[in-house]
């Protein structure tokens, strides 16, 4: 394009009007304008809540003692020296690192066994997956239903299997109440990894293992030797989200146990709300809010680091 | 500018005078319309506001069949309401209200079947006979409190009258979320009405010599028991040859586990002796500790409001009670309030103790609504017997309803709460059959109309009035959710195993931390306010007081 046949699209085009001072200032600042809103939201419900309750966890905020006084480190001192605090830490901990570990599991394995093409596949996928898009409400719900006493199946079909009659109390009786929020847990989301694991096993080039099948390397040298490495990446990223999602496990607890027998069942999240919604300590949930806020920031800062590294590698 | 500058530059320039020239938008149109848009934004709030106003408009009231008793209640209610007596509190609020004819007034209710009163019947009537609108906002029930305070503390004047339990109103009362009713009461309410509350009831809302709202639903504890399993021969004759007394109705609880474990061993797997909903988080476990305590002869707190639970009477509630679920159906420890209603309904269990809906329900009565259909229709109906639970009962919880101090509306709010709780519209509304609000008038209790909603009805009626005369309240003080939460921690972690005593002594120290964190001295003085009110302890019921009501 010639600079003469500009100069005469322009002249047909005729000048452009004149600036006012406001469209000047907006032509300058185009770009910032556009990205005010969303900058605007997420200060207004984002940015200032949380510093809003960086405040709180420092006052007393608490809907039956009045006023907002300044109690320095106190509502954290409740929270660390509460031991169903602690307590609710370590289950969540515990709870959290067997359910993804199950999950993981069953997940690959799940996904080795659909990454070849077979008849009716895509039928057992869709299957397959459908746990993930049910409320985690309505799955503790339903696992409540399957499990609860008297009224639900589960003991009635293990007592045909078995042929004696099995009495289990599935959700007030230790350790069978864990088993029972794995379960459900593991139900709900073992799709997630297996989802992830998949995409990437069919990403893993097929010539590698034509290669190695030529080379008369066997199944399980293979699957070290090739599946692994390559899958690790997608590995760490599906743990790590897994594991962020796992540590807020609330819904399932909420409908299966409501955190008894006593306090046995009270994850991190589950103690938070009972303080902060349940008995209207809201400056200490929120103090306890930041300390588990912290916790989780370690794992999450170990989890990303070794993410980071396996894509280096 | 360099060659290949001057060629980028030239490209760009051309592009954009050719949008320009096709018409296409520029910068300058797409700021102009996010203006444009944005300007659209208040505009669209106005509208949308009035879109949701036309969605959300009540519906016509839901009236019953004129010829049933509901509908000849309802039918009283509305002429109570417009032709008098002329001193009646339902008469004189509607007519009092018509001033405020075109405002909107927000009730909180708890979420579910507690809004459909309001929404379908009550908040329609009082739109017909007033002019004035009601804005039904539902909420769990932990946010009827902190929902009302964070209002209060925002300022925003969001609701007008609010459904709260009794046991909140001194934090309410002492925290300006709630104002109280006397001058309003002086001005408009026929002093009669008052009267009309049952004793244990009628002071429920008093605190510090005010009134600070209108009870509004009695959720006495009752013992309802199959009738035809206490009256089986065979069963009569063994229980008399096993324990040298007739199987009646328990008075005690030892006697209530004894005829429980009888049952059980009797008629297992088909019947089972008893059933409680002892679920952690339902509030089986709290209520039931806690009359069943005060029955043995237990105190909550001593003379230093240090928590007094970890006693010989609270080993000796938490022993009966262990006892008590051993003699019960299986996963008697995993029912809720709901799947307990459920084993009872289909005939599984012979005892429960549970709110007074229980006796509606197993009469087939609430089924005919269709909202209460996730419960299983009554496979017992005319076979249950009502009785008073031994001891003492728990008056579990109930509802005041309260007027809001920051109400734009006081008045015409006032003059709602009080013609919602006058004796016909309250009888209409606890007639209900998807109602969960309970009777709770001396006029509920002897109405020909509630008792001829089915057979049995006027023996429920008696039997809730006569649980009323012996029933024991919910401490009233601050905190109260923090106590009932540690009682119901312990609860279930004994009948998970733990020990009684180690129970009850954890428990006793989460009761002294909620104290301390809330003002020892503080809370003793809310205590003592609250042994005032007659049902406090089962020393001063209102029978031992000598204020009984009796009916025939």
């Amino acid at each position: 394009m010639s600079n003469s046949t500009v100069s005469v699209r322009l002249d047909a085009a005729g000048a452009p009007p004149p600036l006012s001072a406001a469209g000047r200032w907006a032509e300058r600042h185009f770009k910032w304008l556009l990205v005010a809103p969303a900058v605007v939201f997420i200060l207004a419900l984002s940015v200032y809540p949380l510093l809003f309750s960086l405040v709180v966890s420092f006052i007393n905020y608490d809907f039956q003692v009045p006023g907002h006084a300044f109690v320095g480190f106190k509502n954290f001192e409740r929270v660390i020296n509460d031991p169903v605090a602690r307590w609710s830490l370590v289950l969540t901990a515990v709870l959290s690192s067997a359910s993804v570990a199950v999950e993981f599991a069953l997940g690959l394995v799940l996904a080795l066994a659909m990454v070849k093409e077979f008849r009716g596949r895509a039928v057992v996928m869709s299957i397959l997956i459908i746990p993930l898009f049910i409320s985690p409400v309505i799955v503790g719900q339903l696992w409540a239903l399957l499990l609860q006493r008297p009224f639900g199946p589960t003991n009635y079909i293990l007592s045909q299997i078995f042929g004696h009659e099995v009495t289990i109390s599935w959700l007030t009786q230790s350790p069978w109440m864990y088993l029972a929020l794995i379960l459900a847990d593991v139900w709900q989301w073992t799709p997630f990894m297996f989802v992830i694991l998949l995409a990437g096993l069919t990403s893993i080039p097929p010539n590698l293992y034509e290669a190695a099948e030529l080379d008369g390397v066997g199944p399980w040298l293979t699957f070290r030797a090739i599946t692994l490495p390559h899958l690790a990446p997608m590995i760490t990223l599906a743990i790590t989200f897994r594991l962020l999602d796992a540590i807020r496990l609330f819904d399932i607890i909420f409908m299966m146990t409501g955190g008894g027998p006593g306090t046995q069942t009270y994850t991190a999240s589950y103690y938070l709300y009972t303080v902060g919604f349940t008995q209207f300590h809201l400056s200490q949930a929120t103090a306890g809010s930041w300390l588990f806020l912290f916790f989780t920031l370690l794992v999450v800062t170990l989890l990303v680091r070794r993410l980071l590294r396996t894509e280096v590698r | 500018m360099n060659e290949r500058e001057m060629r980028d530059f030239m490209a760009g320039l051309s592009a954009e005078v050719d949008a320009t020239l096709r018409g296409e938008p520029t910068r300058r149109d797409f700021i102009r319309r996010f203006g444009m848009m944005v300007g659209m934004i208040p505009l669209a709030g106005g509208l949308l506001s009035s879109v949701s106003t036309m969605a959300l408009a009540q519906a016509e009231a839901e009236m019953a069949d004129p010829a049933s008793p509901l509908g000849k209640a309802q039918a009283a209610a509305f002429a109570a309401s417009t032709e008098g007596p002329k001193d009646g509190s339902a008469y004189r609020a509607a007519e009092a209200a018509k001033a405020f004819s075109g405002v909107t007034l927000s009730l909180t209710s708890e979420a579910g079947l507690q809004g459909l009163d309001p929404r379908n019947f009550s908040g329609p009537m009082w739109e017909k006979l007033t002019g004035i609108k009601t804005n039904v906002v539902e909420l769990a029930w932990p946010d009827l409190f902190s929902k009302a305070v964070a209002e209060h503390i925002a300022g925003s004047g969001a609701y007008d009258v609010l459904d709260v339990a009794p046991m909140w109103t001194p934090s309410l009362a002492d925290g300006g979320v709630i104002q109280p009713l006397d001058d309003y009461i002086a001005k408009y309410m026929n002093p009669a009405d008052l009267d009309d509350y049952h004793p244990l009831y009628k002071a429920l809302p008093t605190y510090k010599g005010k009134i600070w709202g209108f009870f509004d639903d009695g959720d006495i504890f009752a013992l309802y028991y199959r009738k035809d399993i206490f009256e089986d021969p065979k069963l009569m004759e063994a229980y008399q040859a096993k324990f040298g007394a007739p199987l009646a109705p328990p008075k005690t609880w030892p006697e209530y586990i004894q005829i429980a474990q009888f049952i059980t061993d009797n008629m297992a797997p088909n019947v089972y002796g008893a059933g409680h909903f002892r679920k952690a988080g339902s509030p089986g476990n709290q209520f039931d500790f806690l009359q069943q305590f005060r029955a043995n002869g237990g105190q909550l707190f001593d003379g230093d409001m240090k928590a007094a639970i970890a006693s010989d009477a609270g080993v000796l509630t938490l022993n009966n009670m262990i006892a008590a679920n051993n003699a019960s159906i299986p996963g008697n420890n995993e029912l809720d309030a709901v799947s307990l209603w459920a084993a009872f309904l289909t005939g599984k269990v012979a005892m429960i103790y549970s709110w007074p809906p229980s006796g509606r329900m197993s009469a087939g009565y609430s089924q005919t609504a269709a909202a209460i259909n996730f419960i299983p229709q009554s496979q017992i109906a005319g076979k249950v017997g009502y009785s008073v639970v031994p001891g003492n009962p728990e008056h579990a919880t109930g509802f005041n309803k309260a007027l809001a101090a920051d109400s734009a509306n006081p008045e015409a709010a006032y003059l709602l709460m009080q013609w919602m709780t006058s004796p016909p519209v309250s009888l209409a509304r606890v007639m209900l059959p998807y109602a969960l609000r309970d009777p709770y008038r001396l006029s509920h209790f002897t109405s020909d109309l509630y008792a001829a909603l089915w057979p049995d009805a006027r023996a429920y009626l008696i039997n809730l009035n006569n649980s009323a005369n012996v029933g024991l309240l919910d401490p009233i003080i601050p905190g109260a959710q923090d106590y009932f939460l540690s009682i119901d921690r312990m609860a279930t972690s004994v009948w998970a195993g733990a020990d009684p005593k180690t129970a009850l002594e954890v428990a006793a120290a989460e009761w002294n931390d909620t104290t301390d964190r809330l003002g020892a001295e503080a809370q003793k003085g809310y205590y003592q306010e609250f042994l005032k009110l007659p049902g406090a302890t089962a020393d001063n019921t209102v029978e031992k007081l000598g204020l009984a009501v009796k009916l025939d």
